[in-house]
Protein backbone atom coordinates (compact mmCIF):
# COMPACT_ATOMS: atom_id res chain seq x y z
CA UNK A 1 0.00 0.00 0.00
CA UNK A 2 2.84 2.29 0.48
CA UNK A 3 4.89 1.34 -1.88
CA UNK A 4 1.51 2.16 -4.05
CA UNK A 5 0.96 6.05 -2.57
CA UNK A 6 4.60 6.32 -3.22
CA UNK A 7 4.15 5.67 -6.89
CA UNK A 8 0.74 7.61 -7.38
CA UNK A 9 2.28 10.86 -5.47
CA UNK A 10 5.24 10.70 -7.48
CA UNK A 11 3.05 10.60 -10.76
CA UNK A 12 1.54 12.83 -9.63
CA UNK A 13 4.00 14.95 -9.47
CA UNK A 14 5.76 14.19 -12.95
CA UNK A 15 2.47 14.36 -14.70
CA UNK A 16 2.53 18.05 -13.23
CA UNK A 17 5.46 19.21 -15.06
CA UNK A 18 3.67 17.32 -18.08
CA UNK A 19 0.60 19.60 -17.31
CA UNK A 20 2.61 22.82 -17.45
CA UNK A 21 4.30 22.01 -20.18
CA UNK A 22 1.43 20.78 -22.06
CA UNK A 23 -0.98 24.07 -20.27
CA UNK A 24 2.36 26.21 -22.08
CA UNK A 25 1.94 24.69 -25.56
CA UNK A 26 -2.50 25.38 -25.66
CA UNK A 27 -1.48 28.86 -24.06
CA UNK A 28 0.63 29.05 -27.28
CA UNK A 29 -1.21 27.34 -30.06
CA UNK A 30 -4.77 28.91 -28.65
CA UNK A 31 -3.89 32.17 -29.73
CA UNK A 32 -1.10 31.93 -32.31
CA UNK A 33 -2.56 28.48 -34.01
CA UNK A 34 1.68 27.42 -33.77
CA UNK A 35 2.47 24.46 -32.39
CA UNK A 36 5.53 25.59 -30.02
CA UNK A 37 8.59 22.80 -30.45
CA UNK A 38 10.79 24.68 -28.74
CA UNK A 39 9.14 24.56 -25.27
CA UNK A 40 10.77 21.96 -24.09
CA UNK A 41 13.72 24.27 -24.08
CA UNK A 42 11.97 27.04 -21.98
CA UNK A 43 12.30 24.47 -19.02
CA UNK A 44 15.73 23.45 -19.69
CA UNK A 45 16.84 26.92 -20.10
CA UNK A 46 15.10 27.62 -16.52
CA UNK A 47 16.23 24.78 -15.00
CA UNK A 48 19.84 25.30 -15.96
CA UNK A 49 19.41 29.26 -15.20
CA UNK A 50 18.33 28.17 -11.97
CA UNK A 51 22.16 26.10 -11.27
CA UNK A 52 23.84 29.41 -11.68
CA UNK A 53 21.79 31.35 -9.87
CA UNK A 54 22.78 29.19 -6.99
CA UNK A 55 25.91 28.64 -7.46
CA UNK A 56 25.90 32.49 -7.52
CA UNK A 57 24.68 32.79 -4.10
CA UNK A 58 21.31 33.83 -4.69
CA UNK A 59 18.39 32.30 -2.36
CA UNK A 60 16.01 29.46 -3.12
CA UNK A 61 12.96 30.99 -4.36
CA UNK A 62 14.46 34.37 -5.70
CA UNK A 63 16.68 32.01 -7.97
CA UNK A 64 13.69 30.04 -9.26
CA UNK A 65 11.43 32.88 -9.43
CA UNK A 66 14.02 34.93 -12.02
CA UNK A 67 14.63 32.03 -13.92
CA UNK A 68 11.08 31.49 -14.83
CA UNK A 69 11.70 34.95 -15.85
CA UNK A 70 14.02 34.32 -17.90
CA UNK A 71 12.36 31.59 -19.07
CA UNK A 72 9.07 33.97 -19.98
CA UNK A 73 11.80 36.23 -22.07
CA UNK A 74 12.70 33.72 -24.44
CA UNK A 75 9.50 32.99 -25.08
CA UNK A 76 8.78 36.47 -25.83
CA UNK A 77 11.89 36.56 -27.69
CA UNK A 78 10.62 32.97 -29.78
CA UNK A 79 7.35 34.67 -30.10
CA UNK A 80 8.62 37.41 -31.99
CA UNK A 81 11.09 35.30 -34.23
CA UNK A 82 7.95 32.87 -35.18
CA UNK A 83 5.21 34.90 -35.45
CA UNK A 84 6.80 38.96 -35.70
CA UNK A 85 7.31 38.70 -39.61
CA UNK A 86 3.81 39.17 -41.77
CA UNK A 87 2.34 36.38 -43.26
CA UNK A 88 4.27 33.57 -41.09
CA UNK A 89 1.92 30.10 -41.53
CA UNK A 90 1.56 28.31 -38.76
CA UNK A 91 3.00 25.47 -40.29
CA UNK A 92 6.62 27.69 -41.21
CA UNK A 93 6.22 28.87 -37.26
CA UNK A 94 6.52 25.07 -35.97
CA UNK A 95 9.51 24.79 -38.48
CA UNK A 96 10.53 28.33 -37.26
CA UNK A 97 9.89 26.99 -33.09
CA UNK A 98 12.03 23.26 -34.23
CA UNK A 99 15.15 25.36 -35.64
CA UNK A 100 14.84 27.78 -32.17
CA UNK A 101 14.92 24.53 -30.07
CA UNK A 102 17.91 23.76 -31.97
CA UNK A 103 19.34 26.90 -31.80
CA UNK A 104 18.96 26.73 -27.70
CA UNK A 105 20.74 23.50 -27.70
CA UNK A 106 24.62 25.67 -29.33
CA UNK A 107 23.08 28.43 -26.52
CA UNK A 108 23.26 25.81 -23.87
CA UNK A 109 25.76 24.13 -24.38
CA UNK A 110 27.94 27.23 -24.90
CA UNK A 111 26.70 28.33 -21.36
CA UNK A 112 26.41 25.46 -19.63
CA UNK A 113 28.21 22.38 -21.42
CA UNK A 114 26.70 19.34 -22.41
CA UNK A 115 26.76 17.34 -18.63
CA UNK A 116 23.48 16.91 -16.89
CA UNK A 117 22.94 19.15 -14.16
CA UNK A 118 20.59 19.56 -10.72
CA UNK A 119 20.21 21.13 -7.88
CA UNK A 120 18.74 20.17 -4.53
CA UNK A 121 14.75 20.93 -4.04
CA UNK A 122 12.95 20.64 -0.75
CA UNK A 123 15.21 17.95 1.57
CA UNK A 124 13.40 15.44 3.44
CA UNK A 125 10.48 12.80 2.74
CA UNK A 126 7.13 11.40 4.53
CA UNK A 127 7.03 8.00 4.29
CA UNK A 128 8.90 7.75 1.46
CA UNK A 129 7.50 10.20 -0.28
CA UNK A 130 9.60 13.20 -0.96
CA UNK A 131 8.79 16.39 0.36
CA UNK A 132 9.33 18.04 -2.94
CA UNK A 133 6.95 16.36 -5.06
CA UNK A 134 4.32 18.05 -2.35
CA UNK A 135 5.63 21.15 -3.54
CA UNK A 136 5.41 20.34 -7.49
CA UNK A 137 1.72 19.23 -6.62
CA UNK A 138 0.99 22.49 -4.98
CA UNK A 139 2.53 25.02 -6.74
CA UNK A 140 1.18 23.67 -10.11
CA UNK A 141 -2.13 24.01 -8.28
CA UNK A 142 -2.02 27.45 -7.86
CA UNK A 143 0.02 28.49 -11.10
CA UNK A 144 -2.57 26.47 -13.27
CA UNK A 145 -5.67 27.66 -11.03
CA UNK A 146 -4.00 31.18 -11.70
CA UNK A 147 -4.33 30.90 -15.21
CA UNK A 148 -7.59 29.88 -15.16
CA UNK A 149 -8.56 32.72 -13.55
CA UNK A 150 -6.36 35.15 -15.84
CA UNK A 151 -8.55 33.75 -18.70
CA UNK A 152 -11.84 33.94 -17.24
CA UNK A 153 -12.11 37.27 -15.12
CA UNK A 154 -9.51 39.46 -16.49
CA UNK A 155 -9.73 41.88 -19.83
CA UNK A 156 -6.53 40.56 -21.10
CA UNK A 157 -7.56 36.88 -20.80
CA UNK A 158 -11.16 38.00 -22.19
CA UNK A 159 -8.83 39.21 -25.59
CA UNK A 160 -6.81 36.62 -25.15
CA UNK A 161 -10.04 34.18 -25.60
CA UNK A 162 -11.03 36.19 -28.28
CA UNK A 163 -7.54 36.58 -30.57
CA UNK A 164 -8.13 32.28 -29.99
CA UNK A 165 -11.82 32.07 -31.16
CA UNK A 166 -11.47 34.62 -34.38
CA UNK A 167 -8.30 36.88 -34.95
CA UNK A 168 -10.38 39.06 -37.36
CA UNK A 169 -13.11 40.14 -35.29
CA UNK A 170 -10.43 40.28 -32.58
CA UNK A 171 -9.18 42.89 -35.01
CA UNK A 172 -11.76 44.41 -36.03
CA UNK A 173 -12.92 45.07 -32.35
CA UNK A 174 -9.43 46.84 -31.28
CA UNK A 175 -7.12 44.05 -29.85
CA UNK A 176 -3.52 43.92 -31.25
CA UNK A 177 -3.48 40.42 -32.57
CA UNK A 178 0.24 40.15 -32.69
CA UNK A 179 1.19 41.53 -29.27
CA UNK A 180 -1.81 38.63 -27.61
CA UNK A 181 0.40 35.81 -29.51
CA UNK A 182 3.16 37.33 -28.24
CA UNK A 183 2.18 37.73 -24.56
CA UNK A 184 0.50 34.15 -25.25
CA UNK A 185 4.41 32.90 -25.82
CA UNK A 186 6.15 34.23 -22.77
CA UNK A 187 2.99 32.88 -20.96
CA UNK A 188 3.49 29.83 -22.61
CA UNK A 189 7.82 30.41 -21.85
CA UNK A 190 7.20 31.06 -18.10
CA UNK A 191 4.68 27.83 -17.99
CA UNK A 192 7.58 25.62 -19.48
CA UNK A 193 9.84 27.67 -17.38
CA UNK A 194 8.14 26.86 -14.39
CA UNK A 195 8.22 22.89 -15.40
CA UNK A 196 11.71 22.24 -15.42
CA UNK A 197 12.18 24.10 -12.55
CA UNK A 198 10.49 22.65 -10.77
CA UNK A 199 11.01 18.56 -11.88
CA UNK A 200 14.79 18.92 -11.99
CA UNK A 201 16.04 18.79 -8.22
CA UNK A 202 13.80 15.09 -8.57
CA UNK A 203 15.06 14.33 -12.54
CA UNK A 204 18.74 15.69 -13.83
CA UNK A 205 18.24 17.39 -16.83
CA UNK A 206 20.74 18.02 -20.02
CA UNK A 207 20.70 20.36 -23.05
CA UNK A 208 18.61 17.89 -25.02
CA UNK A 209 16.30 16.97 -22.10
CA UNK A 210 13.68 19.20 -24.18
CA UNK A 211 12.79 16.50 -26.49
CA UNK A 212 11.26 14.03 -24.02
CA UNK A 213 9.82 17.22 -22.43
CA UNK A 214 8.17 18.68 -25.50
CA UNK A 215 6.69 15.17 -26.39
CA UNK A 216 5.34 14.46 -22.96
CA UNK A 217 3.65 18.05 -23.00
CA UNK A 218 2.50 17.29 -26.41
CA UNK A 219 0.57 14.01 -25.49
CA UNK A 220 -0.81 15.66 -22.20
CA UNK A 221 -2.38 18.45 -24.63
CA UNK A 222 -3.23 16.25 -27.52
CA UNK A 223 -6.10 14.86 -25.55
CA UNK A 224 -7.98 17.97 -25.13
CA UNK A 225 -6.80 18.58 -29.05
CA UNK A 226 -4.29 21.51 -27.95
CA UNK A 227 -7.32 23.79 -26.52
CA UNK A 228 -8.61 22.14 -23.89
CA UNK A 229 -6.31 23.10 -20.68
CA UNK A 230 -8.53 20.88 -18.03
CA UNK A 231 -7.88 18.06 -20.09
CA UNK A 232 -4.45 18.90 -20.66
CA UNK A 233 -4.19 18.70 -17.21
CA UNK A 234 -5.87 15.45 -16.73
CA UNK A 235 -3.93 13.85 -19.77
CA UNK A 236 -0.46 15.10 -17.77
CA UNK A 237 -1.45 13.69 -14.61
CA UNK A 238 -2.27 10.48 -16.61
CA UNK A 239 0.69 10.15 -18.38
CA UNK A 240 2.70 10.76 -15.04
CA UNK A 241 0.58 8.00 -12.79
CA UNK A 242 0.58 5.51 -15.46
CA UNK A 243 4.61 6.08 -16.28
CA UNK A 244 5.20 5.57 -12.67
CA UNK A 245 2.62 2.30 -12.20
CA UNK A 246 4.78 0.92 -15.54
CA UNK A 247 8.12 1.99 -13.95
CA UNK A 248 7.64 0.68 -10.59
CA UNK A 249 5.37 -2.58 -10.80
CA UNK A 250 6.61 -3.82 -15.09
CA UNK A 251 10.07 -1.97 -15.68
CA UNK A 252 11.60 1.39 -15.94
CA UNK A 253 12.63 0.37 -19.59
CA UNK A 254 9.39 0.88 -20.67
CA UNK A 255 8.42 4.24 -18.87
CA UNK A 256 9.37 6.35 -22.03
CA UNK A 257 7.15 4.52 -24.35
CA UNK A 258 4.03 5.07 -22.20
CA UNK A 259 3.28 8.86 -23.70
CA UNK A 260 4.92 8.16 -26.91
CA UNK A 261 1.99 5.13 -27.66
CA UNK A 262 -0.83 7.36 -26.06
CA UNK A 263 -0.47 9.75 -28.24
CA UNK A 264 0.10 8.20 -30.75
CA UNK A 265 -3.25 6.02 -30.00
CA UNK A 266 -5.07 9.49 -29.31
CA UNK A 267 -4.36 10.53 -32.64
CA UNK A 268 -5.07 7.64 -34.89
CA UNK A 269 -8.23 7.71 -32.47
CA UNK A 270 -9.54 10.95 -32.92
CA UNK A 271 -8.16 11.08 -36.96
CA UNK A 272 -10.30 7.92 -37.34
CA UNK A 273 -13.33 9.97 -35.82
CA UNK A 274 -12.88 13.06 -37.36
CA UNK A 275 -13.32 11.34 -40.55
CA UNK A 276 -16.22 9.23 -40.00
CA UNK A 277 -17.84 12.64 -39.10
CA UNK A 278 -16.26 14.23 -42.27
CA UNK A 279 -18.17 11.24 -44.33
CA UNK A 280 -21.04 11.50 -42.30
CA UNK B 1 20.17 22.93 -70.45
CA UNK B 2 21.20 18.95 -70.78
CA UNK B 3 24.28 19.55 -71.44
CA UNK B 4 24.95 21.85 -68.52
CA UNK B 5 23.47 18.82 -66.10
CA UNK B 6 26.25 16.32 -68.39
CA UNK B 7 28.96 18.93 -67.53
CA UNK B 8 27.66 19.13 -63.67
CA UNK B 9 27.91 15.53 -63.36
CA UNK B 10 30.86 15.01 -64.71
CA UNK B 11 32.89 17.10 -62.23
CA UNK B 12 31.22 15.51 -59.24
CA UNK B 13 32.36 12.23 -60.41
CA UNK B 14 36.05 13.78 -60.58
CA UNK B 15 35.91 15.18 -56.74
CA UNK B 16 35.82 11.92 -55.25
CA UNK B 17 39.53 11.87 -57.11
CA UNK B 18 40.87 15.39 -55.03
CA UNK B 19 39.25 14.88 -51.44
CA UNK B 20 41.19 13.80 -48.89
CA UNK B 21 40.71 10.91 -46.82
CA UNK B 22 39.54 12.64 -44.08
CA UNK B 23 37.15 14.73 -46.49
CA UNK B 24 36.14 11.43 -48.64
CA UNK B 25 34.38 10.31 -45.83
CA UNK B 26 32.55 13.70 -45.08
CA UNK B 27 31.75 13.21 -49.24
CA UNK B 28 30.06 9.43 -48.43
CA UNK B 29 28.03 10.70 -45.64
CA UNK B 30 26.81 13.98 -47.46
CA UNK B 31 25.71 11.48 -50.46
CA UNK B 32 23.74 8.69 -47.96
CA UNK B 33 22.39 11.86 -46.78
CA UNK B 34 21.11 13.71 -49.84
CA UNK B 35 20.01 10.52 -51.11
CA UNK B 36 17.42 10.72 -47.68
CA UNK B 37 16.94 14.12 -48.30
CA UNK B 38 15.42 13.55 -51.76
CA UNK B 39 12.98 11.46 -50.65
CA UNK B 40 11.87 13.57 -47.57
CA UNK B 41 11.48 16.78 -50.00
CA UNK B 42 9.30 14.49 -51.98
CA UNK B 43 7.24 13.76 -48.89
CA UNK B 44 7.26 17.32 -47.56
CA UNK B 45 6.69 18.94 -50.94
CA UNK B 46 4.50 16.76 -52.77
CA UNK B 47 2.81 15.27 -50.50
CA UNK B 48 2.80 17.90 -47.84
CA UNK B 49 3.84 15.84 -44.56
CA UNK B 50 6.21 16.83 -42.18
CA UNK B 51 8.20 13.93 -40.91
CA UNK B 52 10.28 14.33 -38.03
CA UNK B 53 11.22 10.72 -37.63
CA UNK B 54 12.69 10.27 -41.20
CA UNK B 55 15.83 8.85 -39.73
CA UNK B 56 14.13 5.89 -38.34
CA UNK B 57 13.88 4.69 -41.59
CA UNK B 58 17.96 5.32 -42.15
CA UNK B 59 17.79 3.40 -38.75
CA UNK B 60 15.58 0.39 -40.07
CA UNK B 61 17.49 0.03 -43.37
CA UNK B 62 20.83 0.24 -41.67
CA UNK B 63 19.41 -2.40 -38.99
CA UNK B 64 18.71 -4.78 -41.29
CA UNK B 65 21.35 -4.63 -43.32
CA UNK B 66 23.52 -5.05 -40.58
CA UNK B 67 21.88 -7.88 -39.07
CA UNK B 68 21.77 -9.88 -42.68
CA UNK B 69 25.55 -9.30 -43.32
CA UNK B 70 26.49 -10.58 -39.90
CA UNK B 71 24.44 -13.56 -40.52
CA UNK B 72 26.20 -14.52 -43.57
CA UNK B 73 24.17 -13.11 -46.04
CA UNK B 74 25.33 -12.15 -49.19
CA UNK B 75 25.94 -8.16 -48.93
CA UNK B 76 24.19 -7.33 -52.30
CA UNK B 77 20.93 -9.22 -51.36
CA UNK B 78 21.57 -7.61 -47.39
CA UNK B 79 22.09 -4.10 -49.20
CA UNK B 80 18.69 -5.10 -51.40
CA UNK B 81 16.78 -5.70 -48.27
CA UNK B 82 17.19 -2.47 -46.41
CA UNK B 83 15.19 0.22 -48.75
CA UNK B 84 12.63 -2.76 -48.98
CA UNK B 85 12.46 -3.91 -45.05
CA UNK B 86 12.39 0.33 -44.35
CA UNK B 87 9.47 0.65 -47.61
CA UNK B 88 7.37 -1.99 -45.56
CA UNK B 89 7.87 -0.37 -42.07
CA UNK B 90 6.45 2.30 -43.50
CA UNK B 91 3.70 1.23 -45.22
CA UNK B 92 3.19 -0.54 -42.15
CA UNK B 93 2.77 2.47 -39.86
CA UNK B 94 1.59 4.63 -42.77
CA UNK B 95 -1.63 3.51 -42.82
CA UNK B 96 -2.69 4.26 -39.50
CA UNK B 97 -0.38 7.58 -39.10
CA UNK B 98 -0.69 9.35 -42.66
CA UNK B 99 -4.50 10.36 -41.57
CA UNK B 100 -2.73 12.97 -39.29
CA UNK B 101 -1.94 16.36 -41.10
CA UNK B 102 0.30 19.05 -40.23
CA UNK B 103 1.96 19.00 -36.39
CA UNK B 104 -0.01 15.58 -35.88
CA UNK B 105 1.99 13.48 -38.32
CA UNK B 106 5.10 15.68 -37.13
CA UNK B 107 4.74 14.58 -33.53
CA UNK B 108 3.51 10.95 -34.32
CA UNK B 109 7.09 10.51 -36.41
CA UNK B 110 9.16 11.95 -33.90
CA UNK B 111 7.45 9.30 -31.26
CA UNK B 112 7.76 6.70 -33.92
CA UNK B 113 11.33 7.29 -34.33
CA UNK B 114 12.04 7.78 -30.33
CA UNK B 115 10.34 4.25 -29.68
CA UNK B 116 11.84 2.44 -32.41
CA UNK B 117 15.10 4.02 -30.64
CA UNK B 118 14.13 2.71 -27.49
CA UNK B 119 13.23 -0.68 -28.57
CA UNK B 120 16.75 -0.88 -30.55
CA UNK B 121 18.64 -0.04 -27.03
CA UNK B 122 16.57 -2.61 -25.11
CA UNK B 123 16.97 -5.50 -28.17
CA UNK B 124 19.60 -7.89 -27.23
CA UNK B 125 19.33 -9.20 -30.88
CA UNK B 126 20.43 -6.07 -31.89
CA UNK B 127 23.53 -5.47 -29.53
CA UNK B 128 21.22 -3.28 -27.51
CA UNK B 129 22.78 0.21 -26.81
CA UNK B 130 26.12 -1.00 -28.13
CA UNK B 131 24.97 -1.72 -31.42
CA UNK B 132 25.89 -4.14 -33.99
CA UNK B 133 30.03 -4.16 -34.49
CA UNK B 134 32.24 -5.51 -37.06
CA UNK B 135 29.75 -5.60 -40.00
CA UNK B 136 31.85 -6.91 -43.27
CA UNK B 137 32.44 -4.61 -46.26
CA UNK B 138 30.00 -4.40 -49.34
CA UNK B 139 30.86 -6.69 -51.81
CA UNK B 140 29.85 -6.88 -55.49
CA UNK B 141 30.60 -9.99 -57.76
CA UNK B 142 33.33 -11.24 -55.27
CA UNK B 143 35.23 -7.61 -55.40
CA UNK B 144 35.56 -5.98 -52.21
CA UNK B 145 34.82 -2.73 -51.63
CA UNK B 146 37.16 -2.19 -48.47
CA UNK B 147 38.39 1.53 -49.83
CA UNK B 148 36.61 5.07 -48.83
CA UNK B 149 36.89 5.97 -52.76
CA UNK B 150 34.50 2.84 -53.98
CA UNK B 151 31.92 4.30 -51.46
CA UNK B 152 31.99 7.43 -52.80
CA UNK B 153 31.44 6.21 -56.38
CA UNK B 154 28.60 3.80 -55.00
CA UNK B 155 26.73 6.66 -53.40
CA UNK B 156 27.56 8.75 -56.25
CA UNK B 157 25.75 5.97 -58.81
CA UNK B 158 22.86 5.50 -55.85
CA UNK B 159 22.24 9.22 -55.85
CA UNK B 160 21.71 9.07 -59.86
CA UNK B 161 19.54 6.31 -59.33
CA UNK B 162 17.04 7.61 -56.37
CA UNK B 163 17.08 11.10 -58.54
CA UNK B 164 15.89 9.76 -61.85
CA UNK B 165 13.15 7.64 -59.42
CA UNK B 166 11.96 10.60 -58.27
CA UNK B 167 11.96 12.69 -61.37
CA UNK B 168 10.10 9.80 -63.00
CA UNK B 169 7.68 10.10 -59.95
CA UNK B 170 7.21 13.55 -60.07
CA UNK B 171 6.64 13.68 -63.84
CA UNK B 172 3.95 10.53 -63.96
CA UNK B 173 0.66 10.25 -63.74
CA UNK B 174 1.12 10.10 -59.87
CA UNK B 175 3.19 13.08 -59.57
CA UNK B 176 0.41 14.89 -61.25
CA UNK B 177 -2.07 13.76 -58.81
CA UNK B 178 -0.11 14.57 -55.96
CA UNK B 179 0.40 18.17 -57.26
CA UNK B 180 -3.18 18.45 -57.59
CA UNK B 181 -3.18 17.03 -53.94
CA UNK B 182 -0.81 19.80 -52.79
CA UNK B 183 -2.99 22.47 -53.74
CA UNK B 184 -6.38 21.20 -52.83
CA UNK B 185 -7.36 18.13 -51.41
CA UNK B 186 -11.10 18.14 -51.56
CA UNK B 187 -10.42 18.97 -55.52
CA UNK B 188 -8.14 16.33 -55.78
CA UNK B 189 -10.44 13.96 -54.08
CA UNK B 190 -13.23 14.56 -56.20
CA UNK B 191 -11.33 14.32 -59.48
CA UNK B 192 -10.24 10.59 -58.46
CA UNK B 193 -7.02 11.37 -57.62
CA UNK B 194 -6.69 8.43 -54.71
CA UNK B 195 -5.43 10.50 -52.26
CA UNK B 196 -4.39 8.04 -49.40
CA UNK B 197 -2.81 5.90 -51.56
CA UNK B 198 -0.36 7.92 -53.93
CA UNK B 199 0.45 9.68 -49.80
CA UNK B 200 1.40 6.18 -48.49
CA UNK B 201 3.35 5.53 -52.38
CA UNK B 202 5.35 8.97 -51.34
CA UNK B 203 6.00 7.36 -47.90
CA UNK B 204 6.91 4.46 -48.54
CA UNK B 205 9.16 5.85 -51.22
CA UNK B 206 10.67 8.09 -49.44
CA UNK B 207 10.88 5.54 -46.72
CA UNK B 208 13.55 3.19 -49.27
CA UNK B 209 15.55 5.97 -50.01
CA UNK B 210 16.18 6.42 -46.52
CA UNK B 211 16.85 2.68 -45.75
CA UNK B 212 19.10 2.15 -48.87
CA UNK B 213 21.41 5.50 -47.57
CA UNK B 214 20.92 3.45 -44.12
CA UNK B 215 22.19 -0.07 -46.12
CA UNK B 216 25.17 1.51 -47.39
CA UNK B 217 25.80 3.71 -44.17
CA UNK B 218 26.31 0.29 -42.27
CA UNK B 219 29.10 -1.48 -44.75
CA UNK B 220 31.17 2.06 -44.97
CA UNK B 221 30.97 2.55 -41.12
CA UNK B 222 31.32 -1.14 -40.17
CA UNK B 223 29.07 -0.43 -36.96
CA UNK B 224 25.96 0.59 -35.89
CA UNK B 225 24.02 1.77 -32.94
CA UNK B 226 21.15 3.63 -31.75
CA UNK B 227 23.08 6.73 -30.72
CA UNK B 228 23.67 6.80 -34.72
CA UNK B 229 20.43 7.71 -35.59
CA UNK B 230 19.53 10.31 -32.96
CA UNK B 231 16.27 12.79 -33.46
CA UNK B 232 18.56 15.30 -34.53
CA UNK B 233 20.06 13.59 -37.40
CA UNK B 234 16.28 13.61 -38.88
CA UNK B 235 15.74 17.53 -37.32
CA UNK B 236 18.89 18.25 -39.92
CA UNK B 237 17.67 15.82 -42.54
CA UNK B 238 14.83 18.63 -42.39
CA UNK B 239 16.93 21.53 -42.44
CA UNK B 240 18.23 20.23 -45.72
CA UNK B 241 15.32 19.71 -47.47
CA UNK B 242 13.53 23.29 -46.84
CA UNK B 243 16.75 24.87 -47.40
CA UNK B 244 17.09 23.39 -50.48
CA UNK B 245 13.44 23.98 -51.14
CA UNK B 246 10.68 21.36 -50.78
CA UNK B 247 9.43 18.76 -54.07
CA UNK B 248 12.81 19.65 -56.03
CA UNK B 249 15.35 17.35 -56.26
CA UNK B 250 18.24 19.58 -56.84
CA UNK B 251 16.66 21.59 -54.15
CA UNK B 252 17.33 18.38 -51.79
CA UNK B 253 20.95 18.43 -53.12
CA UNK B 254 22.03 21.50 -53.01
CA UNK B 255 20.53 21.91 -49.50
CA UNK B 256 22.06 18.89 -48.48
CA UNK B 257 25.52 19.92 -50.10
CA UNK B 258 25.17 23.26 -48.51
CA UNK B 259 24.65 22.41 -45.20
CA UNK B 260 27.18 19.35 -44.90
CA UNK B 261 29.72 21.43 -46.31
CA UNK B 262 29.61 24.65 -43.81
CA UNK B 263 29.06 22.32 -41.13
CA UNK B 264 32.28 20.73 -42.03
CA UNK B 265 33.90 23.85 -42.41
CA UNK B 266 33.01 25.35 -39.17
CA UNK B 267 33.95 22.10 -37.41
CA UNK B 268 37.32 22.37 -39.36
CA UNK B 269 37.59 25.89 -38.09
CA UNK B 270 36.53 25.04 -34.37
CA UNK B 271 39.37 21.92 -33.95
CA UNK B 272 41.96 24.02 -34.13
CA UNK B 273 44.27 24.06 -31.22
CA UNK B 274 42.89 26.87 -28.76
CA UNK B 275 39.44 26.55 -29.68
CA UNK B 276 36.96 24.97 -26.84
CA UNK B 277 36.11 21.51 -26.85
CA UNK B 278 32.27 22.42 -26.89
CA UNK B 279 32.94 24.61 -29.69
CA UNK B 280 32.16 22.13 -33.00
CA UNK B 281 28.83 20.86 -31.20
CA UNK B 282 27.71 24.39 -30.73
CA UNK B 283 28.94 26.01 -34.48
CA UNK B 284 27.05 23.18 -35.61
CA UNK B 285 23.72 23.36 -33.92
CA UNK B 286 23.69 27.44 -34.14
CA UNK B 287 24.41 26.82 -38.12
CA UNK B 288 21.63 24.51 -38.29
CA UNK B 289 18.98 26.63 -36.33
CA UNK B 290 19.79 29.86 -38.25
CA UNK B 291 19.58 28.68 -41.34
CA UNK B 292 16.39 27.10 -40.78
CA UNK B 293 15.18 30.09 -39.51
CA UNK B 294 16.20 32.48 -42.02
CA UNK B 295 15.39 30.53 -45.03
CA UNK B 296 11.80 30.06 -43.59
CA UNK B 297 11.25 33.44 -43.01
CA UNK B 298 13.09 35.24 -45.77
CA UNK B 299 13.50 32.36 -48.40
CA UNK B 300 10.45 30.40 -47.77
CA UNK B 301 9.59 28.31 -50.90
CA UNK B 302 13.57 27.31 -50.40
CA UNK B 303 17.14 28.21 -52.83
CA UNK B 304 16.43 26.15 -55.84
CA UNK B 305 12.89 26.87 -56.44
CA UNK B 306 13.42 30.49 -55.70
CA UNK B 307 16.43 30.92 -58.39
CA UNK B 308 14.37 29.13 -60.87
CA UNK B 309 11.76 31.75 -60.73
CA UNK B 310 14.08 34.79 -60.71
CA UNK B 311 16.03 33.59 -63.47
Amino acid sequence: MGELLQYLVTGVGIGCAYALTGSGLVVIYRVTRVVNFAQGSFAVLAALTVTTLLAAGLPHGLAEALAVLVAALTGLIAGAVATGKPGTTPQAGLIITLGLGVFAYAVEILLWGDQPRSFAGVPGSIDGIQKHYLLIIAVTAVVLGATALLFARTDLGRALTATAADPYAARIVGINVLRMGLFAFALGGALGGLAGVLITPVQQVSFDSDVALVVSGFSAAILGNLTRPGLTLAGGLLLGVVQALVGGYLSTAYQSEVALIFMLVVLVARAGRREVLEAA
Amino acid sequence: MKWAYLGGALIVAAVPLILTPGQLTTFVLLGLSAMTVVGLSLLMGYAGQVSLGQAAFTAIGAYTCGLLALHHTPPLLALLAAPLAAAAAAVLVGVPILRLRGHQLAFATLALQLILLSVLGDADWAGGAVGLQGLPYLSIGGFELDEDIHYAYVVLVLIALVSLIAYRLVRSRVGRGLRALATGEAAAEASGVPVGAYRLLVFGVSAAFAGLAGGIYSFFLGYLAPGSFPVLLSVEYVVMAVVGGLGSIAGALLGATLITVVVQLLTTLATQPGMPSYAPSVLSYAVYALLLIAVVLFVPKGIVPTLRRSS
